[in-house]
This record gives structure tokens, sequence and C-alpha cells, in this order.
């Protein structure tokens, strides 16, 4: 029988247990956590609002900072991890400069958004719902977009690319870490 | 009540209830899998959709609600091609790698043999997920069987009140994860197993009995470890016992139970058991008595084991007198035997030396409640608080993991019906979580805290004047003292802010019925018995005394403490607390106990002084006074307090006889070791933390040699009678049982509140909480209705004192001394039950992130603990459970990892309990 590794009881994780990196432990990004929780913790439904602006202000919602949103909300931790993993738009992980999302609606999916992810993984070196080790790069699916008529459709960040063919895959690529590169150039 | 036609047929139902569970009741069976009882209906599976006359589209009958002249149709074509459907989708992603609860039917499989669903032709033959999952060693995850239902979601919020498992991503990759999708016990499980216990298709299930055959029998009986008193079933094949499972018709917990109830079951047949008598070797040889441990064991028959203990004990009670004999009787043993014990002590031997561990957890209590009222137990039931309270004040008890499914009962009164709860710890333990106030008092500084609020009370004039007229005295005296205890003063004893002070008093006056719990937070101070007067006031003062929903109620920790309490276990009362100072109690005893010599003549009249409390008789037996201990299922070098000069005593006491099942810490003591049984061996009955009396039934044959302590008791009772050649003449003097119920018939005879209790009416389903007062009464789930036991309830003016022993220099931590969820007491039984060590292998000590960081300590590193009087090492679990300069430590570990090799030996001079709760310590790195 496996002996379990773990801290037996441990209320709620202390931060000295956390990683460096971690938003936790980066005191501007802890104080803006704090500030939104603080803001919405006693607005009904807030918990959206308060993921979202993580998202949104973060990048993302590790395991640590839904214990944490858990612990200040007093909201059980497996109700905020249910409510994180359900909406395509908040990640666990940081995102890359970039994120293609691959509409997974039927009129993509029978238009060929399998294969388009079978490219992009291919070309990129990871998988869908990772980020490229250079951090450019975050690979997604994500629900109708609602341009069925241009299936199959990829969403580069706010922009919307329809009509995509694998083959034009590489060069979009390419569009998309140049102008990062020229971005973070200036 | 509502009518509404099923299938065209005409039915009565219940108000306020839903369409399936109607249905239920009246005997028609709608199929479902999301649904149960005892969870809120969640309309997930669509299994129960119905056809309802006037709607367009099936409903969840799950979710409807029953009204009047509702027409309902639960199996028409279209209904059944429909269910067809669902269970096709659920079989599609549902892998089967074989069923490891033969007893438990998978819900899924019986709708698709019902319908005629081919399963083989539908379900994955693969695996989506790994079968067996999570390491946690008891509940084992395969989620292949999931079919999302969430009853194992339901069952941890609504049940256990824990929240671990939940509902994660969606779609096709939906599936319920623990936590933030991390292990279960890394999401704080608490092992209770109640997400199996409800999981309709076996994707969770019981780990340590997966595969195991079916049971030839199973075996209601009452759980053995806390004073809760949870009823389940010990499930046996071949004289063994394979595993507990849950009983819906038990009175207290139905199928809910805790990690030791359920798990906790491996140590009843452990090889470690004793099977056979020994004693040592010196006694047979007839040589001087070597330094304790040194003299080998020599296994022996039943009859030189007891000769030898009856001959060596008349021999010291002729040399030097009965009182030169004291007893540890056991609150792990059944009532029975308890009053076997005091009949042993009392009439055989003719010594009130008799005590049990009562003294080390609810003495205090016995003595504070048996001044305030006149009756020293728990006031109110479980079930009626849970229902009834509209405030639940906690104080001193870390009930969730000592009472575990009391605690779990006090957080669905939070969660359903949004009683206040207020909790008052040192340690912010678990339940503190669900509190809406949280106190954290300094330790020690309880009757100031209580005090405070009450003086908060007065001054706004929120006491039930009422009340206290016509049912109180004493009370002007009271209130002079409570007056010297305003906000500012008592938030400077307590640390306790005059903000929370104040919030917390206007919660319990505005709150009523409030019900007030205690454990050992309260009794074990030098103050024990002035706190439980003091919370004894609160109650009285806002009138929450014989009324449902409030009361005094102190968690007795032992199975069957109250029991050894009720049975005369204790030095100053016979069974029944009937004073041994009466002397009308003492002429009755002398009647019914009466032995006569040959001569005709009698032994000397009981005498009417208290006997020695354990406290004071393991000290006496260091110093000589006391010769011989006989001591039943205890193991006093773990749990006195200051374990080394508990040793001291021992080593230097003549003669100790042992009745245990393992082999202990205080057997290296022993002289003469008896082999009893466990509760799964042997029949009796045990009183829980309310009073109430249930059987312990007998599952397995007794192990090897050994017998039922009953037994063995009278067997030695017998002998010591013959030795000194007296005939048992008084009509309850014999020791000729035939059976336990025998027993409990002579106890009915002679103790008052246990009158009307018997074995027969226990086993027809009687639900008795004593005073029970003859035969035909119904026993009294709550005291103190109309007026308390001893006339009027009293005041007790009480005041602050500080412990024996605070910090200093040298010392500069104060520890406290508790238990934790996956241990029990002194760790016999809880050591060898492998899942429970799995999860808490080593005593971990509690300490505080600026303590640990001040002294350079990392969590689970190597630490020691030194106080005056000894040392302990274990593992440091850096928390902030504690606050800082306070630690926490446990005593389930024995040697050198026992947290009493540092607690001191104060006693509280009424009730003589140990301050196990304070004392000062230097903690180091080792």
């Amino acid at each position: 029988m496996a002996t379990p590794n773990h801290s037996y009881a441990l209320a709620a994780p202390t931060l000295k247990n956390l990683e460096k990196e971690y938003p936790l432990n980066v005191p501007e990004q802890k104080a803006i956590i704090d500030r939104i929780l603080e803001t919405y913790c006693d607005v009904p439904g807030g918990l959206m609002v308060i993921l979202n602006e993580i998202q949104s202000r973060v990048g993302f919602i590790s395991q640590p900072v839904q214990e944490y949103v858990a612990r200040v909300l007093n909201v059980p931790v497996s109700a905020i991890h249910g409510v994180v993993t359900f909406y395509s738009f908040f990640t666990t992980e940081p995102r890359g400069d970039h994120t293609l999302k691959f509409c997974m609606g039927t009129a993509c999916y029978v238009g060929g958004t399998p294969q388009l992810i079978q490219k992009a993984e291919q070309i990129l070196g990871t998988k869908t719902g990772r980020t490229t080790p250079d951090g450019k790069i975050t690979l997604e699916v994500c629900r109708c977009v609602g341009a069925c008529s241009q299936a199959p459709v990829v969403v580069v960040d706010e922009q919307l690319y329809g009509r995509l063919r694998p083959s034009k895959l590489p060069a979009l690529i390419r569009e998309i870490t140049k102008a990062s590169s020229n971005s973070s150039g200036e | 009540m509502p009518f509404i036609f099923i299938n065209g047929q005409p039915y009565q139902v219940r108000e306020d209830t839903n369409l399936l569970r109607a249905a239920q009741e009246a005997g028609i069976s709608i199929p479902s899998l999301c649904d149960h009882p005892d969870l809120t209906p969640y309309g997930g599976c669509r299994l129960c959709n119905v056809e309802v006359k006037g709607l367009r589209l099936p409903a969840a009958a799950c979710m409807l609600p029953v009204t009047d002249g509702m027409e309902v149709y639960t199996e028409t074509e279209d209904l059944v091609e429909a269910r067809k459907s669902i269970l096709k989708l659920l079989l599609k992603n549902y892998y089967d790698s074989g069923n490891g609860n033969a007893d438990k039917p998978n819900a899924l499989l019986k709708w698709c043999d019902y319908y005629g669903v081919d399963t083989s032709q539908w379900t994955r033959k693969e695996p989506r997920y790994a079968i067996d999952s999570d390491p946690n060693p008891f509940i084992r995850v395969d989620l292949n069987k999931c079919i999302l239902c969430t009853r194992c979601i339901r069952a941890c919020a609504e049940v256990q009140g824990r929240f671990v498992w939940g509902l994660a991503e969606r779609g096709f990759d939906s599936q319920i994860v623990a936590g933030s999708g991390v292990t279960l016990l890394e999401a704080r499980c608490e092992s209770c197993g109640a997400c199996v216990e409800y999981c309709p298709t076996g994707a969770l299930t019981h780990k340590p009995s997966f595969g195991a055959e079916l049971p030839e029998k199973k075996v209601q009986t009452t759980c053995a470890y806390c004073g809760v008193g949870c009823n389940f079933d010990l499930n046996v094949k071949d004289n063994r016992v394979i595993k507990v499972t849950s009983n819906p018709n038990a009175p207290v917990n139905g199928v809910h139970l805790c990690v030791k109830g359920r798990y906790g079951y491996q140590y009843i047949q452990h090889p470690d058991r004793l099977r056979s008598p020994q004693v040592r070797e010196y006694l047979l040889k007839g040589m001087p008595k070597p330094p304790a441990g040194e003299s080998p064991w020599v296994t022996v028959s039943w009859d030189t084991a007891l000769n030898l203990a009856a001959n060596k004990l008349a021999a010291i009670k002729r040399e030097s007198g009965p009182d030169a004999i004291a007893l540890l009787s056991s609150a792990k043993c059944t009532n029975e035997e308890n009053y076997l014990m005091n009949k042993l002590a009392r009439q055989v031997i003719g010594t009130h030396n008799i005590d049990h561990c009562a003294r080390l957890c609810h003495s205090s209590t016995v003595a504070g409640l048996g001044m305030s009222f006149g009756s020293g137990a728990m006031t109110n039931t479980v079930a009626d608080i849970v229902e009834h309270a509209q405030a639940i004040f906690i104080i001193g008890s870390n009930t969730t993991e000592q009472h575990p499914v009391i605690g779990s009962k006090i957080r669905q009164a939070v969660l359903r019906r949004k009683v206040k709860l207020i909790v008052a710890d040192p340690r912010r333990v678990d339940i503190a979580e669900f509190a809406q106030i949280y106190l954290r008092q300094k330790p020690g500084t309880d009757v100031a805290l209580i005090n405070g609020l009450m003086h908060i009370i007065l001054k706004n004039n929120w006491q039930d004047q009422a009340f206290i007229d016509q049912r109180c005295e004493n009370f002007d005296a009271f209130r002079e003292v409570v007056e010297k205890y305003p906000p500012e003063l008592v938030s400077k004893i307590t640390g306790v802010t005059e903000k929370d002070l104040y919030k917390t008093a206007e919660t319990l006056a505005s709150n009523k019925p409030a019900a007030v719990f205690w454990a050992m937070g309260i009794t074990q101070h030098t103050t024990g018995v002035l706190n439980v007067l003091t919370l004894a006031n609160l109650q009285m003062l806002l009138g929450n005394m014989g009324v449902p929903g409030g009361g005094v109620n102190p968690l007795r920790g032992q199975n069957n403490v109250q029991g050894a309490c009720d049975m005369g276990g204790l030095p100053n009362v016979f069974p029944g607390y009937q004073s041994v100072t009466n002397e009308a109690v003492l002429e009755k005893f002398n009647l019914a106990w009466q032995t006569t010599h040959a001569d005709g003549s009698t032994p000397p009249l009981f005498n009417n002084k208290a006997g020695l409390t354990s406290t004071e008789m393991i000290p006496m037996a260091g110093t000589g006074k006391v010769r011989a201990l006989v001591i039943l299922g205890e193991n006093p070098v773990m749990t006195e307090p200051d374990a080394n000069h508990t040793r001291e005593c021992l080593e230097a006491c003549e003669f100790i006889v042992l009745q245990e099942i393992f082999p202990s810490e205080t057997s290296h003591y022993a002289d003469v070791l008896l082999p009893g049984v466990t509760f799964a061996e042997k029949e009796g009955t045990f009183t829980n933390t309310e009073r109430r009396i249930q059987m312990v039934r007998q599952a397995i044959q007794p192990e090897g040699e050994t017998r039922p302590d009953w037994e063995i008791l009278a067997d030695l009772a017998k002998r010591i009678l013959a030795v000194e050649k007296r005939r048992p003449t008084g009509s309850h003097a014999g020791w000729d049982y035939a059976s336990a119920a025998e027993v409990m018939d002579e106890i009915a005879a002679v103790t008052p509140i246990y009158a009307g209790v018997s074995h027969a009416r226990l086993n027809t389903g009687a639900q008795l909480h004593w005073p029970v007062k003859d035969l035909n009464h119904s026993g009294t789930p709550i005291l103190h209705i109309g007026e308390f036991t001893r006339g009027k309830g009293k005041f007790h003016p009480t005041e602050h004192l500080d412990p024996q022993e605070l910090p200093d220099a040298e010392y500069p931590f104060l520890l406290t001394t508790g238990r934790v969820l996956y241990h029990w007491h002194a760790g016999e039984m809880t050591r060898r039950s492998q899942g429970l060590l799995d999860v808490y292998p080593d005593a971990y000590i509690e300490i505080h992130p600026e303590d640990a960081e001040a002294l350079g300590i990392l969590d689970h590193q190597q630490v020691r603990l030194s106080s005056r009087r000894g040392i302990a090492l274990g593992k440091a679990l850096i928390t902030e459970r504690v606050s800082p300069g306070l630690i926490f430590a446990n005593f389930h570990f024995a040697g050198e990892q026992n947290g009493n090799n540092l607690t001191i030996a104060a006693l509280d001079p009424v009730s003589k309990i140990p301050e196990f709760k304070i004392c000062a310590v230097k903690l180091e790195v080792s």
C-alpha cells in the first residue's frame, strides 16, 4: 500500500509552502489579488468577478491561488477548482504571450480543427492546453465562437482567422512570433 | 395531505416532499441513480423522469414537488426508451474492472439489467482513467466507474461537511476531483468513507476490504472508540472480522461513521494479541521480585494465573488491610464488567480504592455538574441539539477530530439550519471554520472568559430572570463576583478582544436555546471544576437548562466512560452515583453484597470514606502504601501525567495484575497478565456520552485462550472469596453469572438510574437514556426538565486562577496536549490498524510558523521538547492552528514520543484531575 506523502491536516497552506515565483509570493501580485478579494468579497456571486479579475490581471489562477481565494472567501476549494476548470477562459498555468484558440464547435470540428491542432502541435512542439517552452505561444481549444460560416476558425489573442488550412499555419505562427519579438523590442 | 395519481392509482402522500420520495413511500419504484434520501435532490441522472399530465415534457421526479391532484405516469413506452438511451450513454463511458465489493449492488448495472440494456455491448473496452488512482489507504478511487451522479460530492458536503469532492472540467472531460485536483488527503479528506457509502456504482470503494468475500453474518454492535456510540455491523467470515459496514438502523449515526470506526478494526485479530495467561517466572519459583520487566513471562493455565493472583491479593489484604490494594477499572470495557470490577473492589477486597480514566478526562465535569445540578452527565442528546438549538457554543473541544460523528452533525446543523456556532479554543481546531465567532483565548483563562461574557449579559439585562428566580439559588453571591469581570479586564486576561466578547454575549443572549459543548479543554486544568461550574452558571443565567436544544453537554471521551462512572468505577460512589458517605446506601450494599465466613461471621461493613483516585493511587504505589494494583484495560504509563514518575511508581509497586488485550507499556511492570477480549468477542453494554445504553454483541469467538473480561473478573472474585473462606449470602452477593445479561439484571436491581435496563429491552430496540426508572419507563433523553436533580440549580461564584506552571525564560513555550483524528488515546488499537498508521505515522508536534522560523525549524524536521519532568521527541508540523508560543503534542505514541513525558501532575483540588493542558516546555531541533 502506498504511503501518502503529505502533511497531515495542514489546515490551509501557509505561504511558506509555496514556490518562489508563484503570484502569492511576489508582493506586487499578492497585493493585486488581495485588492481584488477585498473589493469583491462581499458582493453576492462575487466569485466569478474575482476569478475573472485575477485571470485578467495576474494571468492565471494556480492551485495555491485557488486555495488562497477559497480560504479568504470561506468557500470550498473544490468549488473554486470546479469553476476554474469549467470555463476555458480561466487557466491554471501562465499563458504564453499569445494564445491560439482552436474552435471546437460542430462546423469547425467537421471543417478540420483536429487536423489544424495536430499541425500546430507538431510545429510548436507542445500540446493543446500547454505553452511553448519559450513562453511565446499557448495552444487551447474553445467552444463555438459564433463564426461558423468561416469554419474552421482559430482565434489568435483577440483576432479571428477563418477558413484556415493546415498548410497556412506555419506562416501564421511565424507572423505571430515576429510580432511578438517586435513588440518585446519596443 | 395531497392526493396524487400514479399510473392511474390514487395515493395519499406527505406534503413537502418530492414525487420520487412520495412514490418510493407508496411502494412504487422509479429508477434513479443520483438520488439518495439523505442528500439534497440533484436532478442529474434524469433516470427518474416521469410524465406528468399538463407538462409538455417529462420531468425529473426527484425535483418535482407533489401537488394535489397530480397525475403521473412512471413507465410509459417513451420513458422506457429514454431511460435505455440514458443508460447506454452512461455505459459508453463506463469501464468495469470487476466488483470489489461483493455485497453492495451496482445501481447502474441493476437498472441496465431491469431495462434489458446489454452491458457487454455498450461498456468501454479500455479504461479512461487509472484504476485505483488515489493513495488514500481507505478510499479506493476508480473514475472509470464514475457516472457523475455527484452523490459523493453531496455526501462530503452535506453529511461530513468537509467539501473535499468537487466537479471539475466540463462536457466529456467532467470528472470528480478532490480539492483543487490533488489527492484526497491533500484535499483535507478525513477518510470518513461517507462518499464510498453513497456511491451507487463502486467508483469509490473501501480499500481495506476491497475484494473481500461475502460475509457469513453481520452483527450489529456499538463502536469501541469514542463516546459518540455509533452502531455498525461487524462482517464476519470464518470467525474473522473482514470489514465494518454501516447500518442504517444505527440510532446515533445512521450510515455515517468516522475513519476509526469504519476502518480501524484490524487490531481486533492482530498477531500481537495476548492469547494466553502469563505470569512472571519469579512468582512460580517463589523467588524475590527482580526489577520490573527482568523476570521472563511464563505462559500458564488460567487456573495457575488466577490462583496466583487470588492468593497474592488475599495475602496482601490480610497483611496490610484492604486499602493496600487499588483497582483501575476501564472505560473501554462494558457496563457489566465495570460493575463487576466495582463489586470486586468493594465486596471482595473491601476497599473504595477504585477509579478509572474518567479521573483524567471528566472527573471535573462530574464533580462540577454534581455541585451545580446534582447530576454530572450530558443533559441533552445530540439529535435534540442539532435539531433544536439556535446557537451552539463549543469550548475546549476539538469536536470533529475527537467525536467525529458529533462534529459532522454540528457542521450539518450550521449548514442546514444556520445555527449560530461559537468556538472558543486556544487552538484553531477544524470546527472553528464553521464558527460565526471564533475566540482564541489564552490557555487556562476559561473562567475569566465565561465570567466576562456573563458580566456583559448581566450589564445588558439579557439574563433569564424568571428561570433564575424559579429554579436557581445563590444568584446574588454569584452576581457579585461576576461584577469583577468587566470586558477590559477580561480582554487583558484572555487575549480576546472586547468586541468579540460583546458579540459572543449578544449572540448567546439572542439565540435561544443555546447548547454548550465542552471536553478536555475545559476539564484538564487545575481549575477544571471551576471551569465547569462557570459554564453551568452561564447556562442557568441564560435559562438554557432543561429545554430541548440547550443544556450542558460534556462530550465523554471513551466508548464507555459514562458507563464506567455510572457503574461505580469511582472511589466515592457505588453504582448509580450512590455516595459511599450515605449511611442508607452503605446499609443497602452491605445487605445486597453480604458474604459470610465459615464461622458465620460477616466481614466488617464498608467504610464511609471515599477511596483513592487514580492520580493518588499510583503515587502511593510508588511509596508502598498501595502494595497491589489490579488494572483492567488501562495503560497508565501512557496516559497519566508525568510518565517518568508513573514508571517509577509502577516499578516500585509490589504486585500488579493487568487484564489487557495487547502487551503495553504498562505490561512491562505487571506480574500477572490476564488476556481479555475486544468488544467483538463479548456481550455487554456501553453507555454513550448521551447516557444512551446500547448493546455490544459478540461477533467472533475469543482469540486463543482469551476469555470475556466479565468471566475473568467473576472467576478471580470467586477464587479470592474461596481463599478467604467466604460464602456469598446477600441478595446480590454471588458471582455465578451465566451471561452478561444476568450481570445487567443485577445492576438494574441495585442501581436506581439503571433500574429499567435489561438486555432483553435493548435487543428489542428500546432506546434508553438513563435514568430509566423501571421496566416500563422509556428513559430520560433530556435531564433537569422542570426541576434539577438536586432541586434548585446552584450558582457558584468562580474566580480566575493562574495555571500551576507557566512559561518562563528556561521553558519558554506553553505545551498543550490532546489527541488526533487518526489515533486513539495510548494508541494500542490504532497503532495496530495499518491504514491509520499510514496516514499519521509519527508523533507530530504542532508549532506556529513564527516560532518555527525563529528557531529555524522546518516542516517534518525532528524536534525535541523538554520540560522539568522529561523529554518528548517528534516531527514538527508547522501550522497556524496553534498560536505563537503555543505547542501541541499528542500522547498516542510510546516511549520517547509520548507527550505525557512532559506533562505536570498538578491536580485540581476537588476532582484531582491533572493539568494536561498546560505546562512549560523548551523546543529544540533534535
